[in-house]
Order: C-alpha cells, then structure tokens, then sequence
C-alpha cells in the first residue's frame, strides 16, 4: 500500500508547507463532510479575475499557461467537489482586495490590468501587503499548481507522462531526463 | 446425496484464499462451484488502465459527497475513481457498532476480492510466529508449525510468483524467489549506513507477488513498472484470482463461478455432523436458495467468514452449531498502521527513478528476535518504505516558478510500521440482535480494541524508526502517528482460530472445522497470532494445505 501514491498526494510533498484545505482533503480523502456547496462558486466577475490571475501564477511560456490547461475550471470544480463554505472566502476576498488595489493603483479593474501590472498586484499579495487577505496567495498559488499538473498539459506537454515504462532503472541519469517523469 | 449433488465442493468468496480453493480443488477432480457477493470483473476487463489522471473522472479525486454516501468505510482503504468497482458500497452493506466502538471493515465488492486491490506485500512466517502463543503463554497456541507450512509456501510462490532477495534471516524465511525489484541508488546508500549504524538491523528489498520474470506458461508477463496495480494488471504481473488461480481453475472445465451471489449461511445437518451445503441469495433478484455440496470452503474473508459461521444456527437459536468451543468470533485481530517517518537522503542528484515500481524496501523486525528481551513490550514490527524523487518545491510565481520546477527536487525517504496484535478473548464480532441487512442477514456487530501492548509496540516504532533514520544520515527527518483504529491496516484476522482443542478453538490444523469435517475456513479467520507481516501469502500456502487434506479425505470415504 505504501506504492499507492497519487499525483495529488505527491503534491503535498512539493509544497512543504500547510496545503489548503480542499487541496489536503482531496489528497488524503479522510475527513468527513461537513457541509457542501453547491457550484458554481464564483460569480462571473470573480471568474474573470481568477481566470487572468491563474494565468499570471503559471504563464505561457515555451508551453501552455494556465488558461490553456483548464485550470479556472478545475479550481471551480475542485472547491465545488471538496470545498466547505468557508473555503472560498479566502479566495473571494483576496481576488476583490486585488481588484480594489489595481483601481487605485493603475485606475481599473484588475482584469483589465496589463500583465505586467498583474504581476505587481500578486507581488503584493505574496509579500503580504495586502492587508486583511494575507493568507490569500498561498492558497490559490496551490490550487492553480495543482490544477495546473494534474491536467493534460501539465502531464504530458510540460511534464512527460510514459504510460507503460517497461523497465525500472534507479539510477537514471538525470543528465537523461528531458521533461519531469510523472506518474 | 453425493450421487445427485451438482457440486463436489462450494467455495465461498474468490479472494486470495477462495481462488487458491477453486484451483486446487477443481486440479484435483472436483466439481467445484465458487461464489461470491461481488460484481463479475474478468480479467482484462479493468477500469482505467494506463490512463494519465486527466483522462479518469474527477481527476481521480473522490467526490467528496459520493465518497461520504457510498464508500465512507472503503475511503480508507484508498478507493478512488480508477478502481471504485472493485470496492464495497458501505451504504448498501452495513456492519454494526456499539456506541463508542470503531473499526474500519474495508471490503471489496467485485469477483477477485482482494486480491486484485491488495498490497501484495508477500512473506512467510517465521517459525517463531507460529511457537509464540505457546511461549509466551498466550491463549491461542497453534496446532502447527513453520515445517507443516514450509513445502506449502514453496507450491504457492512458485506458481503465483513471489519477487524477493534471498537473505537467510531466521526471522524472515525466505520464499521461492524471483529476483527481487531493484532497490534505487537512494536506498542503496540507505541500506549501507543504516546497517552500519545498527548492527544486526536489516533494510531488503521488498517481497512482493508482483513479478518480475515472465510466466508464459500462465499467459503473465512481469511488470511493467507502471504502479497502478490497484486498477487491475491485463499482464497478469501481479497476484490475482483474474490473474492467477480463476484461469487455472477454469482450464479444467470443472469449475462454476456465480458473482452477486452472497451467503447467509452454511446449512448443517445435526445428526450426521456435516455441513449439506450453503444457503445462498442472489443480490439482483434477492432470490434465495440452499445448494448442495459434499465439502464447503468458506473463503469469505476472515469477518465476513465469521458472520457466515455465526449466522449458521438452529432456528431460533443464538448459539451457532460451529460454536461448541464458544470461541467463535472471538480472539479478533488486525496489524497495526498509522506510525511513519521520512526525510531526506542527501546526495545522488545526479540520479533519478526511470519506471514505476511496485514496493519498494523492508525493515524487517528487530524486536525480541530473540527470547528475553526487555524491549516493555511482546511481538515486533517492521516498516515498509521506499525513496523516490518529486519536482522541486515552487518558489514565487510567474516564469521563474514555472520552470523552476523542471528541476527534480532532493531524495526524499518514507516508511511505515506494521506491527503485531495480541489475540484477546473479549475482541469479538457478533451477530446484532436486531439489525439486519438488504438480505435479512443479521449484520455483524464488532467490538474490538488496541490494548497496552500495541499501544507500547508502535511507540517504540516510531521512536526506533526515527533514531534509525537520523543516524543514518538523513537530513529533516520527522515523525508521525495516527489513532490505532482496528480496520485500518486491512489485516483483519481471527475469530475461528484453530487449534488442537476443540473446546479452545473452532478449526483443527488442517482448517477443518471441528464441529463439521466437511467444512473448512482457510482464509484470516482461522489465525490464532497475527505475526508482523503480511498475511496473504500464509493463508495462500494454508488453502492449498486444507485443499490437498480435503480431497485426501474424501477419496479415503471420511468425508
């Protein structure tokens, strides 16, 4: 049993430091329900945001972002399927301190916002410099990793996915590994 | 009766035992119908095999109100979307507690039982877990020993397959091995500092019914390392009744196999001391019937065998007519989990995993090895663990985050205990008085607690696992420990122990029951002690025993 790691459950491991809840309970599916919500969670303005912020966490770059792998839905469906009422407000307040904070900032809306002033808006998040919402950037910077590398561009296009490996080396050179071998 | 019996033998449930049951009984001559209350899942016939997580519903997450409806029990024996099927709807099959109680009954719900989810952790006992009852003093001495055993370990590792290293320990006998899965590079170096450190102490590779050389004679080929075994193997690389043993049985033409086919009882006649059959109810169309047999296997798995056997009564009587010892349902055990440790192996960042592979490392016991330790507790344990390496941690945001993740992260190593439970008159399952199931079958009420001893027993675990890790040289090393709840480890085991007395015990040493000769139980029920390892392989090598015994007997006109 001890081989009986999921991708999720690894992902624990990656972080090193507390998972959020609906991200713990989804990797270790030992607690009991306390009361579900219903999806949708988000509004659709909240869904803008969430959708342009996740995208900002994990760009596109030499492989798809963020938006390209699904992960606003997932974060919905994620909190929809573990979520407890209070799980998404944390989420719901950190996207509107961010929206507040790029109106005065750069004088519109954080969706509206330039990438790079985006950037500077979750800087601040993640400085804790966002008063009132500090716990907020941990929280979703998990949920759109872990939504980000359980789909199919995080498996297979920026990790690499080898369905039947055939064999067991290990020690394989890491001088070999060109993509991150998943399991 | 014989003459006209469409069976020679039943055998109830298509499990590790069950299937090892139908094999040898049917490789023997005899017609053989084998039942079980699961769904028919034949072999190749898997869920999600292969599949990234992306393309499995859900992303293989339980929903969390599906879970908490239908598998709030088999949660903990890691149900996930991939292989659901093969586990037990808990709302559909309740057992019962008393207010306060807990235990974790984790079942399975399909042909195969399981064998096709189980950890397939393989190893024999050690002559000593069979002399320690007597020993000790403990109520339950065995009516065999390690060398009834030996020649029946042999039979069954070589035909299911049993990858292990030869390491003549006398606490640990070694089976038939196939060459053993490698150990990585990370636990290489392990191995060399922890037994340098810990004279006497031993780190092994993993004894695993996972393959590792082809069996084509048996249509199986080894593993291929992707590490899904619990979704099902169309390789046949691992241990299964689909793998393994239901093709054997089904080469001879003479076995019938009935899936949704669950058992109340066992019918008996009192004046001739024999068991005439089962009584059967079909869990489509609730329809119930007693069939006939000669001989009965009961196989169910060790608690569902113990609800079978209870449930087989004088009408209108609470006293089961296996029960004249009034041991039945009682002397409950299960290993004991929930204690682990890890940290990091420094160095070897040159190196990786290629594959996935099944396992991993053995510690095997250490504790009172040998006799008249002071260690404050009875029994030991080992730990089961491997090392392996994930991504680096995420720094920041953005680009940099990203691709910072590219990179693999150091070596990381975790193991776990699984300790031995102590056989204790007053751990017991029963039939409720009341409480009944779909099927009107008295549900089973259990009343089973970890007592000083254990508690004792996995303290020392994580103390020992600890210090072995940090003087081994890891860095970050850390510990934890969750509530012993019987269940967890999914060795429940017990309840119709056997015995030479038969007014101490409800089986003889060949699994037969006293009370019935034609009856036999050779899954966990019949366990006296549960040693500290893992115990499939041992009720394996205990089926065919009672099997060949079986049909010896029958030719001989005793039964």
């Amino acid at each position: 049993m001890i081989d009986r790691r999921t991708t999720l459950a690894s992902l624990g491991a990656m972080f090193g430091t507390a998972l959020f809840a609906p991200i713990a309970r989804a990797a270790t599916a030992t607690q009991p329900l306390q009361g579900a919500v219903g999806t949708p969670v988000f509004t659709s303005a909240q869904k803008a945001i969430v959708s342009a912020l996740s995208e900002r966490v994990l760009p596109t770059t030499d492989t798809p972002g963020a938006i390209a792998a699904g992960v606003p839905a997932f974060i919905e469906q994620l909190l929809g399927e573990w979520g407890l009422p209070g799980d998404v407000a944390p989420i719901a307040a950190g996207i509107a301190a961010i929206d507040a904070r790029s109106r005065l900032d750069f004088g519109k809306a954080a969706v509206d916002a330039s990438p790079e002033q985006q950037d500077a808006l979750l800087t601040l998040a993640m400085n804790r410099q966002l008063p009132g919402v500090e716990g907020f950037f941990e929280i979703f910077r998990q949920l759109v990793i872990t939504g980000y590398y359980t789909s199919e561009v995080g498996i297979a296009a920026e990790r690499e996915w080898v369905p039947v490996p055939g064999s067991y080396d290990g020690s394989y050179p890491v001088a070999k590994v060109t993509k991150i071998m998943v399991g | 009766m014989a003459a006209t019996n469409k069976f020679d033998a039943i055998v109830i449930g298509s499990g590790v035992s069950g299937g090892w049951a139908a094999k040898e009984l049917t490789e023997k001559g005899l017609r053989v119908l084998m039942l079980d209350r699961g769904v028919m899942v034949e072999h190749g016939d898997y869920d999600h095999e292969s599949k990234p997580v992306y393309e499995i519903p859900s992303r293989n997450i339980m929903p969390k109100k599906e879970e908490e409806r239908d598998y709030f029990i088999s949660k903990h024996g890691w149900v996930s979307p991939s292989q659901q099927r093969y586990y037990n709807n808990d709302r559909l099959n309740p057992y019962a507690l008393e207010d306060g109680d807990e235990f974790h009954w984790i079942r399975p719900g399909a042909v195969g039982g399981k064998s096709l989810i189980w950890g397939r952790w393989s190893f024999r006992w050690s002559p000593d877990d069979f002399a320690a009852n007597k020993r000790e003093g403990v109520d339950g001495a065995w009516p065999i020993g390690y060398d009834d055993l030996a020649p029946w370990y042999d039979y069954v590792e070589k035909y299911a397959g049993v990858s292990g290293s030869k390491e003549n320990l006398p606490y640990l006998p070694d089976s038939k091995f196939q060459p053993p899965m490698p150990m990585n590079v990370a636990e290489k170096w392990l191995k060399q500092r922890l037994e340098t450190e810990f004279p006497g102490r031993k780190l092994i590779n993993a004894r695993l019914s996972n393959m590792t050389e082809d069996k084509p004679e048996q249509g199986r080929t080894k593993c291929q390392f992707r590490a899904q075994c619990d979704r099902g193997c169309s390789f046949g690389a691992y241990f299964s009744t689909q793998a393994v043993t239901l093709p054997a049985a089904r080469k001879t033409g003479r076995l019938t196999l009935r899936p949704n086919a669950v058992v109340s009882n066992v019918e008996y006649d009192p004046k001739k001391k024999r068991v005439t059959g089962v009584r059967v109810i079909d869990t489509e169309t609730k329809r119930a019937e007693i069939i006939p047999a000669r001989i009965v296997f009961l196989c169910a798995s060790a608690m569902a065998s113990n609800q079978i056997l209870l449930n087989s009564r004088p009408a209108g009587s609470a006293k089961s007519y296996f029960d004249n010892s009034g041991t039945l349902g009682r002397y409950v055990m299960d290993h004991l989990l929930k204690v682990g440790m890890n940290g990091e192996i420094p160095g070897m960042a040159e190196f990786t995993e290629y594959g996935r592979r099944p396992g991993g490392v053995y510690i095997p016991r250490f504790r009172n090895n040998a006799p008249n330790e002071d260690v404050g507790f009875r029994r030991g344990y080992g730990y089961q663990g491997s090392a392996s390496r994930s991504p680096c941690r995420p720094v920041g945001f953005g680009e940099s985050m990203k691709h910072g993740v590219r990179a693999y992260g150091p070596w990381l190593f975790g193991m776990q205990a699984f300790g031995e439970c102590l056989p204790y008159e007053d751990n017991r399952v029963s039939l409720h008085p009341s409480k009944v199931d779909r099927f009107g079958t008295p549900q089973l009420q259990f009343n089973v607690t970890f007592r000083d001893n254990e508690r004792k027993l996995m303290a020392d675990a994580r103390v020992q696992g600890e210090e072995m890790l940090r003087k081994a040289g890891l860095l970050n090393v850390s510990s934890w420990a969750g509530e012993l709840i019987p269940g967890d480890a999914i060795h429940e085991m017990g309840g119709a122990r056997m015995g030479s007395d038969p007014t101490k015990s409800v089986l003889n040493k060949w699994s037969q029951a006293h009370d019935a000769p034609n009856l036999f139980v050779t899954d966990g029920a019949q366990m006296a002690s549960v040693s500290c390892v893992n115990p499939s392989l041992t009720f394996m090598a205990l089926t065919a025993r009672a099997a060949n015994r079986a049909v010896k007997e029958m030719k001989s006109g005793r039964i």
